[in-house]
């Protein structure tokens, strides 16, 4: 079904945040100003690698109006972050790793201030060699950036020993070796906010983040404080996609605060945020994929090298994903998959929408592409030969939720009008279009702590308030736990309180990461709704002497069933009577998890097919994707302005990374510092076309409910967008982002008639 | 207030007073000359409706209107707004909501916000002189506001409702 307004109707809603993020009344954290609020800096390495020699802060000190000046000397706790290894310095000691690496903060009574007061603090380094590539870490004179030397982790999956001599044994093979670019999140709102003392002894940190616990658990040790003395306040936030989950200022902004004993006021400017930020992991992808003269797949070896930067941040479990999806939902007899992932003195790479599975899902589909070229085949009908059916084990060989989404997406796509229609010839343009197909893990997977909960209660103003531990950073979060709680109580959107982002407010419920909330909000709300119902009626059938099986929850209050249905009691008297401490009620749970010991492996998967339609410049060697569909299997929508925005976006964010996207280093430094240079899309450049159809059937047994939706609309635009090229003009793209010079450069090559044609006509 | 102590303490530059009209308002400062308009707006007034995001002019989230265009407030400096009229995101929406506001909440064109003042803003000066503008006019007026989390396409959507609102209204 195709996901707009006239199909969804009255679910399609106004989202509760709407009204004051058009009106620019919504205040975000980096918005906050508090009185003698001072301003915060953070000064960065001014070498990728090198030995600090000496760090003198007094002539900053003596500026006027600066109150603060510190570095490592100044942590009282563990002078490192990380979420899950704690690697990186908050202030370098004696090594700096990249250009992002803190050496210093200043907090000053401006921002002016403090940007003069840090080119007064006088840092001699001596440089140390550079190792701005794997390759380059990996040899064997390199330095080790850690004790445990330069890789940070390897990851595999192999069934079977015989996968090389299997592919040697096929007909039909193609072997080639794949490279993704480092993407930068690029949300708008860069990472900042303010760090409040408070006069009880306190501190309590505005800032984004995708994970308020986790941040109070990583400042906890920094500041040397227990976590009850630390509120964090999140949301909302300006974008994140990922990039926001590691801390970024807040620990400077919590040091400069509590130093200080004033609140201090940190936001990274646009170059600060790209020089310290985390990005998309460049990966190089060397897979050897074989079919049989049958047309189904035999074996496929994957050899994936990550470039994971100088700090570990979910590094490793990113390649983790990266292996587990290499095959996707292909049933593949010989698989071989290994992945190393590798420090270097590039910039952090870490958590980003699609967590690895954009980079494998490109290499693959493109594989997949090719073999069927090489068959002589359609690539949908070789896609359909070799697609896992529904209780086929996932990518690990682990036990899975049983799921038709792979066979549905693909079958869905294929009455996209991309693949239906002629496009329009035009006399300098090529055209063509192309398809992908993916599965998406939901959840952090086997192995991995990733508990969750929820708390409903009726507050003293006869408000139904619902807390979770999420954030809101874009993705509708707040209506779909509004959508999702009216449509479970019955009640109308008045009747409602959301409390999120607020560490002292709400229950944990892990982070807003992984395409897990929608799914971990449901569950909360399944297991919390009838507790709540039966109290609430319980407590009115009693004070109004009604017989409870009459009586139900619906808007402004407790209803009782009749020929015409009869307004009881509002919440707002019940709240007036009862004792609120028995209408309260919390559940704590675990995402679902596979019973197979497999680690990282996953349980929930969703799945998605693209159809792209490009046009290939003839004379400039651009490309424009000019259709762009959707199929989408998750489950239920249970939010369908939310969904959509969710796929659009992503696909956005996934061809700004085909096409243009690319943080560019040398050396170890960017050349790419803000949007002049750094491209994400403008609106010229989305397709003219896009829809989004859905499956949101589960199969019998499930009982999972709505899986998320996050990251699965980003995955696998690449790999359609470079088939569509191949089929306009015969290249295949092997390094991202489509080079347009190469394509010209090819198409004078090989298109000698058509290009000279075009030009002529 | 920190604002004060801030203006005060500000680095030794000459100062200058500098009068124009903010969303109806006279408002006279005293300010250094090359003082950029986003901070006037959201550091010494508080206005925080108007978002700083790349500083460059590339990004839009500043968009304000100066004598009703749509300028980046992060490249105006404050000597050049001695007698104009500027218009920012709290203006627009004083009364009661733009149709245009209306119409982003109705089709999603709007997720984390940040970009959305900068983007309604923009939309406002095209509206208010072509109330009826053609795909490419909105695609050429809009493509100096960058949005990472819609794709745009929600965006485009709130314009063909706005448009088809605005047509049904003027055929009543």
């Amino acid at each position: 079904m195709e996901l707009n307004r006239d199909n969804y109707q009255e679910k399609w809603r106004v989202r509760p945040d709407g009204y004051d993020k058009v009106t620019g009344s919504l205040k975000y954290l980096t918005d906050y100003t508090f009185p003698n609020m001072l301003y915060g800096k953070v000064l960065r390495s001014s070498y990728p690698h090198a030995k600090i020699k000496s760090i003198v802060t007094e002539e900053a000190e003596k500026l006027e109006g600066v109150k603060a000046v510190i570095t490592y000397k100044d942590v009282p706790g563990m002078n490192r972050f990380g979420l899950i290894f704690p690697d990186q310095p908050v202030f370098c000691e004696d090594v700096v790793r990249y250009v992002g690496d803190a050496v210093a903060a200043v907090a000053a009574i401006s921002e002016e201030i403090s940007e003069k007061a840090l080119s007064l603090i006088h840092l001699e380094y001596e440089p140390l060699e550079v190792m701005d590539s794997p390759e380059k870490s990996l040899s064997s004179s390199c330095i080790s950036l850690h004790p445990s030397g330069n890789i940070l982790h390897r990851a595999s999956y192999k069934n079977s020993e015989q996968v090389l001599v299997e592919l040697k044994n096929c007909p039909y093979v193609v072997e080639d070796t794949y490279e993704t670019p480092r993407q930068m999140h690029a949300y708008m709102e860069t990472e900042g906010g303010v760090v409040v003392p408070e006069e009880d002894g306190k501190v309590t940190v505005y800032a984004a983040t995708q994970h308020g616990f986790k941040d109070r658990m990583q400042l906890a040790r920094i500041l040397s404080i227990p976590e009850s003395k630390i509120r964090v306040v999140s949301s909302p936030i300006g974008g994140s996609f990922g990039g926001k989950d590691e801390l970024n200022i807040q620990p400077y902004a919590a040091l400069l605060a509590l130093k200080t004993k004033l609140p201090v006021k940190l936001h990274n400017k646009r170059s600060e945020s790209v020089r310290a930020g985390i990005k998309r992991h460049p990966m190089k992808m060397k897979m050897i994929t074989g079919a049989n003269k049958d047309g189904k797949l035999v074996g496929h070896y994957v050899r994936i090298t990550a470039d994971t930067g100088a700090y570990a941040t979910l590094g490793p479990a990113v390649l983790d994903f990266a292996v587990e999806h290499a095959a996707g939902p292909y049933i593949i007899p010989y698989i071989d998959v290994e992945g190393v992932s590798v420090f270097t003195n590039n910039g952090v790479a870490g958590e980003y929408r699609g967590f690895g599975g954009n980079q494998v899902t490109f290499a693959l589909e493109t594989q997949i592409e090719r073999l069927a070229e090489l068959l002589k085949i359609d690539s949908i009908q070789f896609r359909e030969k070799n697609l896992r059916k529904a209780d086929d084990p996932g990518p690990l060989g682990q036990r899975i939720v049983k799921n038709d989404g792979a066979k549905s997406v693909l079958t869905m796509i294929k009455t996209s009008s991309v693949l239906m229609d002629q496009p329009k010839k035009h006399p300098n343009k090529l055209t063509g279009k192309g398809v992908a197909i993916t599965m998406h893990g939901g959840g952090l997977g086997f192995g991995r702590p990733d508990p969750s909960g929820a708390r409903l209660s009726l507050t003293k103003d006869g408000q139904i308030e619902i807390a979770f531990g999420f954030e809101e950073f874009g993705q509708g979060l707040i209506a779909s736990i509004e959508i999702m709680l009216m449509e479970a109580l019955n009640c109308s959107k008045e009747d409602i309180k959301i409390v999120i982002g607020d560490t002292d407010l709400v229950p944990s419920s892990g982070s807003s990461t992984a395409s897990r909330s929608t799914n971990m909000i449901w569950n909360g709300i399944q297991k919390l709704k009838e507790p709540f119902i039966d109290k609430v009626l319980d407590l009115v059938a009693d004070y109004t002497n009604t017989t409870r099986k009459l009586l139900y929850l619906g808007e402004n209050g407790i209803w009782r069933k009749g020929k015409r249905n009869q307004f009881v009691l509002s919440y707002r008297e019940l709240a007036n009577f009862a004792d609120l401490s028995h209408i309260t009620f919390q559940t704590h749970f675990h995402f679902p998890t596979t019973p197979d010991p497999v680690i990282g492996g996953h349980y929930l998967y969703s799945f998605a097919a693209v159809a792209a339609a490009v046009e290939v410049d003839l004379l400039t060697g651009q490309v424009k994707v000019i259709k762009l569909d959707h199929a989408v299997a998750a489950g239920p929508v249970v939010n369908p302005l939310g969904y959509l925005g969710q796929i659009e976006g992503g696909a956005v964010m996934g061809l700004g990374f085909t096409l243009f996207e690319d943080s560019v280093m040398e050396n170890g430094r960017y050349h790419t510092e803000n949007f002049d240079s750094y491209l994400i899309p403008t609106i010229k450049d989305i397709p003219n076309e896009t829809t989004v159809m859905v499956d949101e059937s589960l199969m019998e047994g499930d009982v999972f409910g709505p899986r998320g939706v996050g990251e699965i609309g980003t995955v696998a635009i690449a790999p359609a967008i470079t088939a569509a090229i191949h089929q306009a003009c015969g290249i295949w793209v092997k390094k991202l982002p489509v080079s347009s010079e190469e394509i010209l450069n090819a198409l004078q090559e090989i298109l000698p008639c058509k290009a000279g044609g075009a030009s002529s006509g | 207030m920190a604002e004060n102590v801030e203006l005060k303490n500000r680095m030794d530059e000459t100062k200058r007073e500098v009068t124009f009209e903010l969303n109806g308002e006279k408002v006279d400062l005293i300010v250094p000359p090359t003082y950029r308009l986003v901070d006037i707006l959201r550091k010494d007034l508080n206005l925080t409706g108007t978002k700083i995001s790349c500083e460059i002019g590339r990004c839009g989230a500043c968009s304000v209107l100066i004598n009703g265009q749509v300028v980046n407030s992060c490249l105006v400096m404050a000597y050049q707004l001695q007698n104009v009229k500027v218009e920012t995101i709290e203006s627009i929406s004083k009364n009661s909501l733009h149709p245009i506001q209306q119409a982003f909440l109705e089709e999603g064109g709007l997720q984390c916000g940040y970009c959305t003042p900068g983007m309604i803003v923009a939309l406002s000066d095209l509206l208010e002189n072509n109330p009826d503008p053609t795909d490419e006019e909105v695609l050429e007026h809009l493509s100096g506001n960058l949005c990472r989390c819609t794709g745009y396409t929600g965006i485009l959507r709130a314009i063909k409702n706005y448009k088809v609102k605005m047509v049904k209204k003027s055929t009543i």
